[in-house]
């Protein structure tokens, strides 16, 4: 059932058509929440990100930064089958599929690109992935950035993030870096 | 005349026809694997199982004969079980590697199981037979038993098409697999059709191998030019990138094409493909090559030759034409190839290895010219100075251009093209590139049609020549292909 909310659509009284009293008004709740910040800080709403952050909250259905899984000898575990690629309504990855001379698994990408600055977030990606090789988890959100070549994840980068450790790429986390820098 | 009824609908066939065949034509199809119209039947897959009446049991509809009479059901739960249960006993011990199977997407197995079985399996995937994986057998193909269903097509097609029988089933019922015969190798020129015929991922292409996924390319109808029996074929790309041609079967001409037409596709991203003109042993802005050309050109005026090419379409022929009589304005210029027609090995190689010499022909009957022996004559007589061909046409006059040592202009594709001493080289766009229209051997008209665009600056060949008669102060009006084909009867 939608929520539905009856909206008033009285006509205006005097008061209100001659503005001044409304503005009064609007600065009033204004200049209140700027005192209240002003002397309880704590109270504030607002983070200023990227330097701040909040935690997110951990869901399942999450998505965060992707990142490419390994398997326990360290070799990635996408065959670059393309259902990624296929899957993806942003066209923002690209893989050069490649051939182990000697190995089971006979496939592998050796090029393995996601352009942030196209992706999308929307996690067509992992459900297309048939060897759960490829998850956004890594609880990073990628940020704006100077240039675009900042904003396209290599195959070693999207390898070398484990969950919980913090990446060196993407905008945001240069930001913060350089914020963090700075303090010292 | 048995006239037989298939799902209701009665059909009048030719005596000998198959119930498949027959099915076929009323527009019902049946599922099969190791069926292939070109092929002989073997019946051994059991996927085009139907229901006859008053027969006892379901029959193969590829190894029946109509007769008059027969009621064949292919839609009743019968049927429908039995497809769905030759469906599980083939799967029983595949491989499930669809992710890196190159099959994946024109695969029997996976359309066919999508198409009527859709059933789980009973058996866990611990308990299935392992088989060879990857091997490469020749110079073209990998096999994998693992994957292979036993259809024996491409036993078949070694046996029956190329007559050299290098694969065999080897062992026994559960324990038979492809593989080469002793001392033999798969290195027939037809190898690579099998990784076509193959309705599984067993049979695949060492080219085509991890290239591309096949739900992304896109198919352009083209025609092979390696040589006079024009097949169709089709060029299969994406994002401009040519990664496969396949033959498009017909009753005049080909149901297969050979390894080398093939593979003639990789001349289009070669290495030395011709990006900018050529003079002498320099690489050169086109503007500048077709300036410098022309220069030449105007300077040998009235001792200049034009020699058409079989390499070339009709149209680039046409404007080669054209250059000569309205441009030039010379009486030096042949379109006359004199070449053997036929299939030379049985199947489709044929002995005249140029594309188009039935085509210019054409050319020749509407805008006349010397023959190829009275231009060797006059070359040699030194009354030409300049000659403009194309690269490979040089070679009809080899001899004489040695002797005779004139300014030679080739048009070319790729820097191996290139004559022993030719002058300047102007590069033109392939015919994966630019439509062109062509003669086989049998008389039959085959087009072909861009199926990637041609590297930055490349012009098609009658563009070269308009511009060229540009420069010299003359104008042609050749904006379109359809343009040089004026006068032309086709």
């Amino acid at each position: 059932m939608i929520s539905v909310k009856k909206v008033n659509n009285r006509p205006l009284n005097f008061l209100e058509r001659i503005y001044l009293w409304e503005i009064g008004r609007g600065l009033l709740v204004t200049s209140r929440h700027f005192f209240v910040n002003l002397f309880n800080p704590k109270k504030i709403v607002t983070v200023s990100y990227p330097e701040q952050r909040l935690p997110l909250p951990g869901a399942a259905g999450q998505r965060t930064r992707h990142r490419l899984k390994v398997r326990a000898d360290g070799s990635p575990k996408c065959v670059a089958c393309f259902m990624c690629q296929t899957a993806c309504p942003a066209y923002c990855i690209r893989i050069e599929a490649a051939e182990y001379p000697d190995n089971t698994v006979e496939k592998y990408p050796a090029v393995f690109d996601i352009d942030l600055s196209r992706c999308v977030m929307c996690g067509m990606c992992v459900e297309a992935c048939p060897e759960d090789a490829i998850s956004m988890d890594t609880g990073e959100i990628p940020g704006g950035a100077g240039d675009r070549g900042e904003l396209l994840m290599t195959r070693g980068d999207l390898l070398r993030n484990l969950p919980g450790e913090p990446s060196v790429k993407g905008a945001a986390n240069r930001l913060a870096n350089e914020y963090l820098e700075g303090k010292e | 005349m048995p006239k037989l009824t298939i799902d209701g609908k009665s059909i009048e066939v030719a005596k000998g026809t198959t119930v498949l065949e027959a099915a076929a034509k009323l527009g019902v199809y049946i599922p099969r694997y190791c069926y292939h119209p070109s092929l002989s039947i073997s019946g051994n897959c059991r996927m085009c199982l139907v229901e006859v009446e008053k027969a006892p049991k379901l029959l193969t509809a590829c190894s029946t004969e109509a007769a008059e009479g027969m009621v064949v059901r292919t839609d009743s739960e019968k049927v429908k079980a039995a497809r769905r249960d030759v469906l599980e006993y083939l799967l029983i011990n595949h491989p499930l590697d669809c992710p890196i199977c190159d099959q994946a997407g024109e695969c029997g197995l996976q359309d066919y199981y999508m198409e009527y079985s859709l059933k789980k399996s009973r058996f866990a995937a611990a308990d299935k037979v392992t088989r060879q994986k990857r091997r490469a057998l020749g110079p073209h193909l990998v096999l994998d038993n693992e994957r292979c269903i036993l259809c024996t097509r491409c036993v078949r097609f070694c046996s029956e098409v190329t007559k050299t029988s290098e694969l065999e089933v080897m062992e026994r019922a559960d324990h038979s697999f492809i593989d080469l015969k002793e001392g033999k190798a798969l290195d027939n020129d037809y190898s690579m059709n099998i990784a076509d015929l193959c309705p599984v991922g067993a049979w695949t292409s060492r080219d085509f191998r991890f290239k591309q996924r096949v739900w992304f390319l896109k198919k352009t109808p083209t025609v092979c030019l390696g040589c006079a029996t024009g097949c169709l074929a089709e060029a299969q790309h994406n994002e401009n990138v040519i990664y496969r041609v396949m033959p498009r079967p017909n009753a005049e001409t080909n149901t297969w094409l050979c390894d080398r037409g093939r593979l003639a596709y990789k001349a289009v991203t070669a290495g030395d493909r011709l990006a900018k003109g050529f003079i002498k042993n320099g690489l050169i802005d086109l503007e500048p090559a077709l300036r410098e050309a022309a220069t030449r050109i105007d300077e040998a005026k009235g001792a200049v030759a034009v020699l058409g090419s079989p390499w070339l379409s009709i149209e680039d022929n046409a404007a080669l034409a054209a250059l000569a009589i309205e441009a030039v304005k010379t009486e030096n210029f042949c379109f006359d190839f004199p070449a053997e027609q036929g299939i030379k090995d049985g199947i489709l190689i044929n002995k005249d290895a140029a594309p188009n010499t039935a085509g210019v022909k054409l050319v020749k009957a509407a805008r006349g010219g010397i023959s190829l022996e009275e231009l060797s004559r006059r070359l040699l007589a030194g009354q030409i100075k300049v000659v403009i061909t194309e690269a490979r046409a040089a070679g009809f006059i080899k001899e004489a251009l040695k002797a005779a040592a004139p300014r030679l202009i080739t048009f070319a594709t790729n820097r191996g093209e290139i004559p022993q001493g030719a002058y300047a080289t102007l590069p033109y766009a392939s015919y994966f590139e630019t439509p062109g229209t062509f003669v086989n051997y049998q008389g039959l008209k085959r087009r072909t049609e861009p199926a990637v665009t041609p590297p930055e600056g490349v012009k098609p060949l009658w563009g070269l020549v308009n511009k060229l008669a540009a420069y010299s102060g003359d104008s042609l009006h050749l904006n379109s292909s359809e343009d040089a084909l004026k006068g032309v009867k086709l």
